[in-house]
């Protein structure tokens, strides 16, 4: 009995002979096969045996087989083993040339990412009210698994209404100001999005988890600028030495891991309709001009919009629970959103392809845009400096601020890392942390930690992950992402 | 309470994966609910006074996509009800893309049910469903 397993033998291993160094860091595989482009990862000679120990390489190889690709399939210094894509992965696509839109592509948690508060709260003064913050932000703010009930439960309409506004409706409802939305990628909505395309139950998913952490790799840190690389950007960004910062790291919630699952399930079928060959199902897509790839990215886009107003409402109540505990307004303390970027998406843009420029479709998965200063959608105020680029690292050492570059922008379609990346599996977390009280161990490295369940601190412990210095180095040595600011954690509130 | 199913974790580096063995393809679906709450929350801590009638459409022809739209149904439940599955019984599978089966659990009680993962989705990365000369494999990669 056939069991529609036609795609799994043609998924072929990459080793490090397929690996050819074209410039410093940065590394191809020759296409072969079924690829329609090279591969190209961005890695040093530190970070590579990790990347080759899983495979992610394998998929960049299985990416550059979608129809209509342009130039790469790009991997970050971050790239691991994912589903479809690897994390970490970037490819863009051009509408008229058949491009696709792949689901697997952004992956379910669409328009999951990060978002940075600065401060003008010096180190000293939060040092003492650490377990009293993290406790306040972990009681104000929903976390963990399922978590619901931030704002109230919204009726259908609402959540429609929050599909096509984005972070605008939480700020038309007094959470935040207009000034976070010229400080959110895209003013915090995709324009395309059109609520009609999401289904009921993604909907009905959608009702109470308006400004909710959700778990996983979801946090809210609370750090400090512990380490300045380039004054002129850092000052441009309002991030001092020693000041303190607040990051947020969520997503769509289950609105969009159902909207991701929805079209999948359409997609199945139009690779059939399109007569698509891929090597690997989770791959699954449709022209970008066809009726299910326009459906999707209306529907991915009501997603993304919903996970801006998550970050907004979230923000808003977490700066509230920071002023209660340090007895002082927002303004008094200088609270302040720096940026916020999404790292799965896909997005049409404006990139240049054989001196060209091309709109194209620009699958980021596991990957932020990073682009240069003068770029249309970076605000004014950054102008002179370029696109804030948030990198978390794990609980125990650094996140990183870069900013984007038009090296960027002629490489990698705009993008770069979008975090320290996994190199031990959940399940290896979890046994490595057996028999160990890793909230002891973190809080003797500086850092408070709560966390909703053990389990997730456990897998989300830092040994799990690469070390976010080596890959936010091969960004900078590269030109993709100059290094702006180090940020040290004090206390961590996991989901 | 439930039983426990065997099955192995796949070592995947961003997810949970679990491959498992069954005679026929009905127990190899129902093993594959079991394994998935079980990755959830250890099927002997879920009772299953709760119950409810599930259909499932697939593709003719395409066990895989079926086993897909199967587990996405039960963690629909698992999301919307806010239930924990523990037995699934199939009273109708037809190769021909459909399910009918009642599956058993319990509400989600935050004392006594030790959630282990939040699984978001069952993906087709790596998506087996063959029959071989032992019996029907299963390999599912699930997004955590």
């Amino acid at each position: 009995m056939s069991s529609g397993s036609r795609d799994k033998s043609k998924s072929r291993s990459t080793s490090r002979g397929d690996l050819t160094e074209v410039a410093d860091c940065v590394w191809e595989i020759a296409r072969a096969g079924g690829m329609r482009v090279p591969g190209r990862i961005y890695a040093d000679e530190k970070l590579l045996p990790q990347i080759l120990s899983d495979k992610g390489l394998e998929q960049v190889v299985n990416v550059a087989h979608l129809p209509g690709v342009v130039r790469y399939s790009l991997a970050m210094p971050d790239i691991h083993w994912g589903y479809g894509f690897p994390i970490g992965g970037v490819a863009a696509t051009d509408p008229s040339e058949g491009g696709v839109v792949s689901p697997g592509g952004v992956g379910y948690d669409i328009n999951c990412g990060v978002r940075l508060v600065a401060s003008t709260m010096r180190r000293e003064d939060v040092e003492g009210h650490i377990p009293e913050l993290v406790s306040a932000l972990f009681r104000d703010v929903p976390c963990g698994l399922g978590s619901s009930g931030a704002i109230g439960r919204l009726s259908q309409r609402d959540v429609r209404d929050v599909m096509a506004e984005g972070a605008r409706w939480a700020v038309t409802r007094g959470y935040g100001t207009e000034t976070d939305l010229d400080h959110t990628e895209g003013g915090g909505c995709l324009s395309s999005a059109d609520p009609s395309m999401v289904g009921k139950r993604a909907v009905e998913r959608g009702r109470s988890q308006v400004g909710t952490l959700g778990s996983g790799n979801h946090f809210m840190e609370i750090g400090f600028v512990d380490e300045v690389y380039d004054e002129a950007r850092a000052s441009t960004f309002g991030l001092a030495l020693g000041r303190v910062t607040l990051m947020i790291h969520s997503g769509s919630r289950g609105l969009g891991y159902q909207v991701c699952d929805d079209y999948l399930n359409v997609m199945q079928d139009a690779v059939r309709k399109y007569g698509i060959d891929l090597p690997d199902r989770q791959l699954a897509c449709a022209p970008v001009e066809s009726p299910e790839g326009k459906r999707y990215l209306s529907a991915m886009a009501c997603a993304a919009n919903y996970a801006w107003a998550n970050r907004q409402v979230m923000m808003v109540l977490a700066k509230r629970s920071i002023g209660r505990v340090m007895k002082a307004s927002e303004a008094e303390l200088g609270l302040r959103l720096v940026y916020d970027v999404c790292h799965n998406i896909a997005k049409m843009e404006r990139h240049k392809v054989s001196d060209r420029e091309e709109l194209l479709c620009v699958h980021r998965k596991g990957a932020t845009r990073a682009f240069p200063g003068d770029h249309d959608e970076v605000p004014d105020c950054y102008r002179s400096a370029g696109q804030p680029v948030l990198i978390p690292g794990d609980m125990g050492t650094h996140s990183f601020v870069s900013a984007g570059t038009h090296t960027a922008l002629d490489e990698t379609f705009g993008s770069c890392c979008h975090g320290a990346g996994r190199v031990m599996s959940r399940t290896k977390a979890r046994k490595a942390a057996h028999g160990r009280n890793l909230a002891d161990e973190l809080r003797r490295m500086g850092v408070y930690v709560t966390a909703d369940g053990k389990a997730t601190l456990a897998e989300e412990m830092p040994s799990a992950y690469k070390n976010v210095s080596d890959v936010v180095d091969v960004m900078d040595r590269t030109g993709i992402a100059r290094k702006v600011v180090r940020l040290k954690p004090l206390g961590v509130v996991k989901g | 309470m439930g039983e426990r199913p065997h099955y192995t974790e796949i070592d995947h580096t961003a997810d949970v994966g679990v491959e498992l063995r069954a005679h026929d393809l009905v127990s190899a679906f129902e093993r594959a609910g079991a394994c998935m709450f079980d990755l959830i929350c250890p099927l002997d801590e879920i009772g299953s006074g709760w119950s409810r009638r599930v259909t499932v459409e697939g593709r003719s022809g395409d066990l895989e996509h079926l086993m897909i739209r199967w587990l996405s149904e039960l963690l629909y439940l698992f999301t919307s009800e806010q239930v924990l599955l523990s037995r699934f019984e199939i009273e109708e599978l037809d190769v021909g893309g459909r399910i009918v089966a009642v599956v058993h659990g319990e509400k989600m009680d935050a004392a006594r049910h030790a959630v282990r993962v939040e699984i978001k989705a069952a993906t087709y990365h790596s998506l087996r469903v063959d029959e071989t000369p032992e019996g029907w494999v299963v390999r599912v990669i699930f997004d955590t």
